[in-house]
């Protein structure tokens, strides 16, 4: 992986994972395997050590070989656009998988950097292909996350207002939050304003003004980078979206 | 928070005045430290725009430059008649400026502007101008009514048309130095300033459309009796100030080198600055001034009266504000500022200042990042000096504590200001008494881990 890696490998032994007991293993990508091929999965997968705020796990450019499961933290992937400036193309939670967007140009097109003091489990794309032409169940799996993605981007795609993508992001992270076992009503962003403003395409201080406008309104609270849900109800109606 | 008490306790305060810091930070600037350099300044500022939404700005402009020494002053300041140097200084201060808007995100507006000293008013129109210019071109200045711009003025530098232009300039509050009318305490003080003068320009403050006018007066100076500080009061009151602070003038020479101008025999005993204070104190009640808390006195419909009912009264590093809750930035030689959870002090030497500019470093010369025992300690003590009172579950439930187990050392060290009738401590708060209300910071005290840990503080001003 990445190229941070000439300061310190990220997998600096190889450390025997067991995905049966990782509290992601509802989420990531092992869950419908059972104990015999979640064994066997468990070889091709390498555990990194804690990865520092700031520091890239991969680079636009990098050779593309490993996909990487976050297992703590949370990253964000960016990409920097011919004025120079950063554009932000999303977050990825503890359970999620990065780098499926390098499958087809056999590079990274993006830059991937933690927000938190993260880890991930590296898995070799060469051995998860040959993995998956064995495990039926593993295939159908990749298959439904990378649709995943590709229905969130449509989704994020339509003509949307300020007050639509603000509120589908609190959704979204709220139910990506409650699925990991944390609250679905009070989170912390790893994430900055001006992150956020990029990811969703509006102006830094439109994230402010909207979530100053739906604090106000008695929708959330908010704190520094604390999110406190207030009415849920209100927030899907604006999200236009059934759930949150 | 309770009205003041109409008996004036004076063997209490005897008895607490001890030594003991005003709170306008905590923790105290006696922790900053030079390990907090720029980078970890540039750092929490980077926090600070990363919120959700970023706190409004305060700007607190330093301007050190004096015509004259007053002996009792012991802020940073530079006394001369020689231009070239102020000149050269608002050309770096100029810099800083610049230099520091580019750290804070374009959309935070600056709702708190203060322009302190020093003698601000040192400086003519055009380069107070200029400075707000700068400002203005580097941050986000806030054109709402409710914005508090303020300066401090020497009247003895102003006239009524100077200050038709500082409100021109965006200015809308204004703090007045007085300390005392009295001529021989004026000379004692190498500060002469005609009386009917300093009363017209309140006037001519008002006229300008000056929201709110303050005056500064200081007790305890040489020569100065009940008697005589009386007078000063009654001539003040016939102006009617929005605001007064009545300063406590802590003779340190040891500490401050313009004191040792005054001759220490002339200073007030202790028994007679207690007389002042008990006089003034009753004075201003009387005339119908809401004592705010600490030193500072407003009228009635004031807005510091008001938010001080309502519980949003706020301390900083000027004392009192409405002003919701702010990212302080610091500007000039020794200021200090808030950002986040840290405090930053410049350089204090106006060489050093300069060459860190020079440099293009940010002139930080020490601070403090705030450990959430600080953060917990630091709301608890502004809600001793600004509400009078401490609610346990509101801690409990912010701070996931247990108060009376997590304070219990405190709430034993506060049993004796409790039996004196200071406090009165319930299981489920902590209530100031009108009592109480006038030693404040001997209460706050309680609560400084610095200070219970250290217990010296020989350098502190009295608490009265």
């Amino acid at each position: 992986m990445g190229s941070d890696s000439q300061k310190k490998p990220y997998f600096p032994e190889r450390v025997q994972v067991a995905c049966s007991q990782c509290t992601l293993a509802d989420l990531c990508l092992p869950r419908s395997l059972d104990a015999f091929e979640t064994e066997q999965f468990e070889h091709i997968v390498n555990k990194s050590r804690p990865i520092q705020p700031g520091e890239h796990i991969f680079r636009a450019g990098d050779k593309f070989q490993t996909i990487a499961a976050v297992r703590a933290g949370c990253f964000k992937s960016y990409v920097i656009d011919k004025n120079g400036e950063e554009q932000v193309l999303g977050f990825y939670l503890p359970g999620e998988i990065i780098g499926f967007d390098a499958i087809h140009e056999k590079t990274h097109r993006a830059n991937v950097v933690a927000l938190d003091t993260s880890s991930v489990c590296g898995l070799s794309f060469e051995s998860v292909t040959e993995m998956a032409r064995q495990l039926p169940q593993l295939q159908e799996e990749l298959f439904r996350v990378m649709s995943l993605h590709i229905a969130e981007l449509e989704a994020s795609s339509a003509d949307l207002s300020a007050e639509e993508r603000i509120a589908r992001l609190l959704c979204s992270l709220s139910l990506r939050f409650a699925s990991r076992g944390y609250s679905a009503k009070e989170f912390n962003l790893s994430m900055s304003r001006r992150d956020i403003a990029s990811n969703l395409r509006l102006a830094t201080e439109t994230i402010s003004r909207v979530l100053a406008r739906f604090q106000s309104a008695g929708i959330i609270r908010v704190n520094r980078k604390k999110v406190a849900i207030l009415d849920e109800n209100r927030l899907k109606e604006l999200a236009r979206r059934d759930t949150c | 928070m309770s009205s003041i008490t109409t008996s004036f306790p004076t063997e209490l305060i005897n008895k607490y005045g001890l030594a003991g810091p005003r709170y306008t930070s905590y923790p105290t600037a006696l922790q900053f430290h030079e390990g907090f350099d720029e980078e970890a300044y540039r750092r929490h500022v980077q926090y600070s725009n990363d919120e959700l939404i970023p706190r409004p700005l305060s700007l607190y402009v330093h301007l050190p430059f004096c015509r004259e020494l007053c002996y009792y002053c012991a802020c940073n300041k530079k006394v001369t008649r020689n231009r070239q140097g102020a000149d050269l200084y608002l050309e770096y201060l100029e810099k800083e400026v610049e230099m520091q808007g580019k750290l804070f995100d374009s959309d935070r507006q600056v709702i708190q502007l203060h322009f302190g000293g020093g003698t601000p008013t040192y400086h003519d129109d055009l380069q107070l101008k200029s400075i707000i210019e700068q400002l203005s071109d580097s941050f986000l200045l806030s054109r709402s009514n409710s914005r508090e711009f303020s300066i401090e003025i020497d009247p003895r530098t102003v006239n009524e048309e100077r200050i038709g232009y500082l409100a021109d300039l965006g200015f809308n509050r204004v703090s007045m130095g007085v300390q005392d009318f009295d001529p021989a305490v004026q000379k004692a003080v190498n500060r002469i300033q005609d009386e009917e003068k300093s009363l017209r320009l309140i006037e001519a403050a008002r006229q300008s459309g000056f929201h709110s006018v303050s005056l500064d007066l200081i007790y305890g100076l040489p020569l100065q009796t009940a008697k005589s500080f009386e007078k000063t009061i009654d001539s003040v009151l016939t102006a009617r100030p929005d605001r007064l602070s009545v300063y406590n003038y802590a003779h340190l020479p040891h500490l401050f080198r313009a004191q040792r101008m005054i001759n220490s025999d002339d200073v007030p005993a202790p028994e007679v600055r207690l007389q002042i204070l008990a006089s003034t104190v009753s004075k201003l009640v009387e005339a119908g001034y809401v004592y705010i808390g600490m030193d500072h006195f407003a009228l009635p419909e004031d807005e510091l009266s008001i938010a001080m009912k309502d519980g949003t009264l706020q301390r900083n590093f000027q004392g009192y504000s409405t002003c919701r809750e702010t990212d302080l930035v610091g500007l000039g030689v020794s200021a200090i500022g808030k950002v986040g959870n840290s405090f930053s002090q410049n350089l204090k030497d106006i060489g050093d200042w300069q060459a860190a500019i020079d440099d293009g470093r940010l002139p930080v010369w020490r601070g403090l990042s705030l450990n959430g025992e600080d953060r917990l300690r630091r709301e608890v003590i502004a809600a001793i000096m600004c509400q009078g009172q401490i609610r346990f579950g509101e801690f409990e439930r912010k701070f996931k504590i247990d108060f009376s187990e997590h304070f219990v050392l405190e709430l034993e060290l506060l049993k004796p200001l409790e039996d004196d009738g200071l406090v009165t401590v319930s299981d489920f708060g902590i209530e100031v008494t009108p009592t109480g209300l006038l030693l404040l910071r001997a209460i706050a005290m309680k609560f400084d881990e610095y200070l219970i840990n250290d217990v010296q503080g020989k350098s502190y001003s009295k608490v009265i």
